[in-house]
């Protein structure tokens, strides 16, 4: 998810080779009416739009076309003939009724509340503690750097679910290390509890993302020319202020991306509470997050035309969301 | 392989359904489609990675009628996946797929089709449980599977050690788990996450949580039977007499149960295994007993369930099926199962006496006396009920009966209350489906 949201960055920034800004312009200085429809200009234009072809053909086929399948099945609804139900299905158009139902009810919004909330939490968290490192590395000298990069970066490389299952053991209060290491110091700290299991998600959710935003804000800070740091100590300014007035203002684009690359992944919360799910099943119930709604919606209840209504919504508010903060943290950009 | 087909002559099974598939095959005059000479093939998918192709070897060298191809899936949910897939694609449907969820979901989905004159046929290779759980109103949907018998495994050792007679009732049950808590042990472990405790207890007590009237479902998740498990389980909540160990953190649950600090567990066979890889200090220490009977039972009978294979609607090679699964009863079959590695078969639960099998699932060095282990295994088996109706919408509402179960187990709820609340789930998710039902008063 998150990398194809990068591509799509990446692709959107870049400029196209071959079709400089202005490129227009000149090509129209040859006599009025004269302008030939397929001079070297366009030709080479074309050829450097076509490099973005292998992306455009995946962004279509996996992103395009699911989503308008997914429009389509989210405006009808199939029934069951009738009877014990052995008889078949019947599909039928039902117009905006799946959306109209998602917009009121009630688990998909209390659902959706929980993980803004626990996004309140865990998304300024990710940043701070993951602009840190990267600070504390740019600090480092480069080939101490590159060894702690690695390994700061080996969570995000762990699936989720992988990780999700190793952090159930290190939490586990019978055979788990934790425990034990907290009684050394007097807490009893039961990480399977119900009060505990968003402590538990949420420190899982940061040691898994932080060294992916770490590794995008380091790359930040190597792109910040470096008489400028040169210019504030022979103004006397300690490293603490270089780091505070210069570096953290240079990295504010990508601090912007790594919150909403955060915030999407934390508004999709699946498998982490799925698989806590059996650890609190008392509090984590099937519809506990959106994204698992979705999911009992579509494979266990079946109601495969309202998971997709829901999964639109959820897109909706997700994108609606990202819209609102990037205006907000991205207006007084210089 | 002349020897083992010799045998599997002289054992005389399967003959009936493969008179007809002889017949079909050679004389061309059934209306069959694959009557060209040669064998019929047909396609099996199912996710035994350790002995599924194994298996099939071996049916295939002992006839030549059949042609069996195992297609091995990655596992349960992958196997749903691809073959939804495949029924909706309407190509590459498969003759036999594993049973991955309930029989009267697939029905209700039109996959499975009815295979009651293939399975009639060869109805005395089978025992009653396996015959029953196979059907669908009366019909067969599935084929016969036997469903592995619940018995009662526990910790000698502790039970001596507080001087606690091993229960034979729910009631004396709940006294063990009173007479043991003061010592600081559980009489039994219930998983907040996983209901079929419940299920089990609530099918030996004669529950129907789906019934069939006419053209309409009868609901009713708070009958007496269903009230009755909930008693048993609600008392000992209630005093706290149980832990509530998850199976996600295996390794901390294995501990525990081999700790002594837990009593007993029902159990099945194929569990076994596990345990006795699990159990370090216990091993030894266990003995099978019968499962807990209801007081007021007329006759003792034994929790099983089990979600049968079947033969996807578009197969047209039925008598094969039944021919290959009939061969599946086979002594040459069990044996052409058993797992290279670990040296363990699979204990055919499906055929009318199983006993001569059972010593090979005992665990080593498990059970203090493994013969009379034995003996409680294969009784278990003469006495599972095997049918237990989930009714047509088992994935939606399993999961809700996980989460009521959970807080119920957590005691935030009462079981009565949550068995309320999974049946209005029920109604109204019957009802968003279309499907007629009514609600037992």
């Amino acid at each position: 998810m998150s990398v194809n949201t990068q591509d799509h960055h990446t692709t959107a920034r870049e400029p196209v080779p071959g079709s400089p800004p202005g490129g227009r312009a000149r090509s129209g200085s040859s006599p009025r009416g004269r302008t030939p429809l397929w001079n070297w200009r366009t030709a080479q234009s074309v050829k450097g739009a076509s490099l973005t072809f292998p992306f455009l053909a995946g962004f279509a086929l996996f992103v395009l076309v699911p989503v308008g399948m997914a429009l389509r099945e989210s405006v009808y609804t199939t029934k069951s003939t009738g009877g014990l139900g052995f008889g078949g299905q019947t599909v039928s158009f039902a117009g905006l009724d799946n959306f109209a139902a998602g917009l009121v009810d009630g688990s998909f919004w209390t659902g959706m509340l929980r993980v803004f909330l626990y996004a309140l939490v865990v998304v300024p968290l990710t940043q701070v503690l993951s602009l840190a490192l990267a600070l504390l590395l740019d600090a480092a000298r480069r080939r101490a750097a590159a060894r702690f990069r690695i390994a700061l970066l080996l969570p995000y490389m762990v699936p989720g679910v992988v990780g999700t299952m190793v952090w159930i053991f290190q939490y586990s209060p019978t055979v788990g290390p934790l425990t034990p290491f907290f009684e050394i110091f007097g807490l009893d700290v039961n990480f399977f509890s119900s009060s505990m299991v968003w402590v538990s998600m949420g420190n899982l959710a940061v040691w898994g993302s932080l060294g992916f935003t770490m590794l995008i804000l380091y790359g930040a800070l190597q792109s910040v020319p470096h008489e400028i740091f040169e210019a504030a100590r022979l103004d006397g300014a300690s490293e603490l202020r270089i780091a505070w007035s210069i570096k953290v203002p240079f990295v504010r684009a990508s601090l912007v991306l790594t919150s909403l690359l955060s915030i999407i992944g934390t508004l999709q919360l699946f498998d982490q509470p799925l698989l806590f799910r059996a650890v609190t099943p008392e509090t984590i119930t099937r519809d506990f997050t959106p994204a698992m709604m979705i999911y009992d919606q579509a494979f266990k209840v079946g109601n495969l035309n309202y998971a997709t209504a829901l999964s639109v919504i959820l897109a909706l508010v997700v994108g609606v969301a990202s819209a609102i903060i990037y205006r907000f943290i991205n207006r007084e950009e210089p | 392989m002349m020897r083992s087909r010799a045998r599997w002559a002289t054992a005389g099974l399967a003959v009936t359904a493969l008179t007809g598939l002889t017949a079909c095959s050679s004389t061309g005059a059934s209306a069959g489609p694959a009557e060209a000479e040669g064998p019929v093939t047909i396609e099996i998918w199912g996710w035994n990675a350790e002995t599924g192709e194994q298996i099939v070897d071996a049916f295939n060298e002992a006839q030549d009628d059949v042609e069996v191809k195992y297609v091995l899936q990655a596992s349960n949910v992958a196997t749903q996946t691809n073959f939804q897939n495949a029924m909706e694609a309407g190509s590459g449907v498969p003759c036999l797929v594993q049973g991955f969820a309930p029989l009267t979901t697939m029905v209700v989905n039109g996959w499975a089709q009815d295979i009651t004159e293939q399975v009639e046929g060869s109805a005395d290779l089978y025992n009653e449980g396996a015959l029953a759980a196979a059907q669908v109103d009366g019909r067969y949907y599935g084929l016969p599977s036997g469903s592995d018998g619940q018995f009662y495994i526990v910790n000698q050792k502790t039970f001596d050690k507080y001087d606690v007679e091993v229960p034979t009732t729910w009631d004396e049950f709940v006294d063990a788990g009173r007479e043991l808590k003061p010592h600081g042990v559980d009489i039994t472990n219930l998983a907040g996450e996983d209901p079929s405790s419940l299920m089990n207890l609530a099918q030996q007590a004669g529950a129907e949580w789906f019934a069939i009237d006419g053209d309409q479902w009868v609901v009713n998740f708070t009958d007496d039977g269903t009230l009755a498990a909930a008693d048993v389980f609600q008392q000992l909540i209630d005093e706290d007499l149980v832990s509530n160990q998850t199976y996600m953190d295996k390794p901390a649950l294995l501990k525990y149960f081999d700790s002594g600090k837990m009593a007993s567990v029902t159990t099945q066979w194929w569990s076994l295994g596990g345990y006795q890889v699990g159990f370090t200090d216990s091993a030894g220490d266990w003995s099978a007993h019968p499962i807990p009977q209801f007081a007021d039972a007329a006759a003792p009978v034994t929790p099983g369930r089990t979600a049968p294979s079947f033969v996807p609607e578009g197969c047209e090679e039925p008598d094969a099926v039944m021919a290959y699964t009939d061969w599946l009863t086979t002594p040459e079959a069990v044996e052409a199962g058993r797992n290279a590695e670990t040296g363990a078969i699979g204990f055919p639960t499906q055929i009318q006496d199983p006993a001569p099998y059972v010593e090979e699932v005992i665990p080593k060095d498990f059970f203090a006396d493994e013969k009379a282990a034995g003996e409680e295994i294969v009784a278990a088996q003469e006495t599972v009920i095997g049918k237990f109706e989930l009714g047509p919408n088992y994935d939606a509402w399993f999961p809700e009966l996980q989460d009521q179960w959970g807080k119920a187990v957590a005691g935030k709820i009462t079981l009565e209350e949550a068995m309320t609340a999974v049946e209005e789930f029920v109604a109204s998710d019957l009802e968003s489906k279309g499907i007629s039902y009514t609600v037992a008063e």
